[in-house]
């Protein structure tokens, strides 16, 4: 918890009440630059409600969101993506009646990066090569397999030149070889220069990337550290891999 | 198009009063059609209130051509008070999606109608009527037809352009627009005046040419449904679409209206031509065009 300048994104008592459910509850923890921070937990821990409320997409009910040193907690989602930090989504977006490359090129156009022109085509070109879409450019993004689509939502987030990018489980629905592929492209986003969060459910994906994994159980965060602390934490064990006796080390 | 904008543009050396009337009709629906569908079709917000940025026009010309302002001068004034107008309706409006914005601006059209049949500046239900000698045939016809040339252009280059780009975003998903960063109710807006304030002058200009307005003739709620039509009828978000669509819904309200029995029946037709494109070719005329290219293509 310290505030020793590194830390690129800080939340403070984050909570987020739907109702009477209780989404999120005084989630507290500090991404620094340069971390693949994983975020795991049971289905209906609140981890796609944590990334909504990090991008604006929802106004979390109470806390604070800090990203480079500026509450970004009251913001709309489009202001904080031209601040340089974006999600993907979970169950994929895209614009259907486009090409992937006109996906793309409107993230290019209206996230951070503000592209115009060539400026923009190039950068199009440059995310499609490394998101391995290239061959697809030209093709409606109604005609995409699963992987292709998740793909594309990390290539269009990709396009807006995010400092940091929030990865929904990008790697669900994927066979073994694409979730490989999958790792391959999460570490080479982190070497491009870009902070990576991901909520991810493949335990082994995340331990193979993450740097710090925060876990979540009904809306609380239970534990958090590196991947080898957060597996041999009894709560963690108790709470999210089912039972003392297994333990997932590999 | 560039042939039928060269034709409207010469066709007072040859041809009479009464084919020109029936151009002009066509011009006034096509700005119409055109402008609502910058909005409706590029952004994909339905709305049915257009009447009221019509009218709002028209008031403004009558009002300050009976202050002997030239009425031509008054066109870009009705423009802007259109324009301010959207942005103050669009503003709580646009927090509304798909079919609840489109009720919130049938209640904010027919409010306008209402109110405007009840103050008395407007000349409340009984309307107003321009001044003697205002009117001009020729410079009202070239007017209008030279609006109808600009709004399509206008069309033409937003669809083109990353305001364009925005809105289609923005139609085929809101929020995945807003997470790469378009601010969806800002690009609304604009859409929104931009097309308000083309309807409004095409208003001043119905009002220069028809000499009288009432709050039933300019805010009519079945003037708002037809500027609808138009553009589903000829293609929703394509530019050559809204100009089918004035077309073919200008001719049929003129051939009806010519028939007596008719008269009243022209709104059943445009139902019925709307049920046929909802079921048989959402893409309205343009999209059957495209398949009779395909065809044509494939042999």
């Amino acid at each position: 918890m310290s505030d020793d300048g590194r830390s690129l994104l800080s939340v403070r008592k984050l909570s987020k009440r739907f109702g009477g459910l209780l989404a999120l509850s005084s989630v507290d923890f500090d991404v620094n630059e340069g971390d693949v921070f994983g975020i795991i937990g049971p289905n209906g821990a609140g981890k796609t409600t944590l990334f909504s409320c990090l991008v604006g997409a929802q106004r979390p009910s109470s806390g604070e969101v800090r990203f480079r040193g500026e509450r970004i907690d009251r913001l709309p989602n489009p202001a904080v993506v031209k601040r340089g930090l974006v999600r993907t989504h979970q169950i994929v977006r895209p614009f259907r009646a486009m090409s992937v490359a006109e996906n793309v090129a409107v993230a290019a156009y209206f996230g951070a990066g503000r592209r115009r022109g060539a400026e923009a085509e190039r950068r199009v070109r440059d995310i499609l090569e490394r998101t391995g879409l290239a061959g697809e450019a030209g093709a409606s993004a109604a005609t995409l397999s699963i992987g292709q689509l998740k793909r594309l939502e990390i290539a269009r987030a990709l396009a807006t030149e995010p400092r940091v990018i929030c990865l929904d489980e990008v790697m669900g629905g994927l066979n073994p070889a694409e979730i490989v592929g999958a790792m391959a492209l999460i570490r080479a986003i982190r070497d491009a220069g870009v902070t990576v969060l991901m909520i991810e459910h493949h335990v082994h994906a995340v331990v193979g990337v993450s740097n710090r994994i925060l876990v979540l159980n009904f809306g609380e965060r239970i534990a958090e550290g590196t991947p080898q602390e957060v597996l041999r934490n009894p709560a963690v064990i108790a709470a999210y891999l089912g039972g003392e006796e297994q333990v997932v080390e590999d | 198009m560039t042939l039928l904008a060269l034709f409207a543009l010469t066709a007072p050396l040859f041809l009479e009063r009464g084919a020109l009337n029936d151009l002009w009709n066509l011009a006034f629906a096509v700005i119409l059609a055109s402008a609502w569908n910058l909005l409706g079709g590029f952004a994909g917000q339905v709305s049915l209130g257009y009447s009221a940025f019509l009218g709002i026009g028209a008031y403004t010309t009558v009002l300050l051509s009976l202050q002997n302002v030239d009425p031509f001068l008054t066109l870009p004034l009705g423009a802007l008070l259109a324009a301010i107008f959207s942005v103050v309706i669009g503003l709580p409006a646009f927090r509304l999606r798909g079919p609840y914005f489109t009720i919130a601006t049938i209640g904010v059209g027919e409010a306008v109608r209402v109110w405007a049949s009840t103050v008395e500046f407007t000349g409340g239900s009984s309307g107003l009527r321009m001044p003697a000698e205002s009117f001009h045939f020729n410079a009202n016809y070239f007017a209008m037809i030279g609006l109808a040339v600009v709004t399509v252009a206008i069309a033409a280059w937003v669809k083109r352009s990353a305001f364009g780009i925005a809105l289609d975003a923005i139609k085929q998903d809101i929020d995945a627009a807003e997470a790469v960063g378009i601010n969806s109710t800002r690009f609304k807006l604009g859409a929104h005046a931009l097309s308000a304030a083309l309807v409004a002058i095409a208003g001043g200009l119905y009002a220069i040419n028809f000499q009288y307005i009432s709050p039933a003739s300019v805010f009519d709620f079945r003037l708002s449904l037809s500027i609808v039509l138009m553009p589903i009828i000829g293609g929703l978000g394509t530019i050559a679409g809204p100009i089918f669509g004035a077309l073919i819904v200008s001719t049929l309200q003129i051939k009806l209206l010519a028939i007596p029995a008719l008269r009243d029946s022209f709104l059943f037709v445009y139902g019925g031509l709307l049920i046929v494109v909802m079921l048989f070719e959402p893409q309205g005329f343009v999209g059957v065009g495209r398949r009779l290219g395909r065809l044509a293509h494939v042999r």
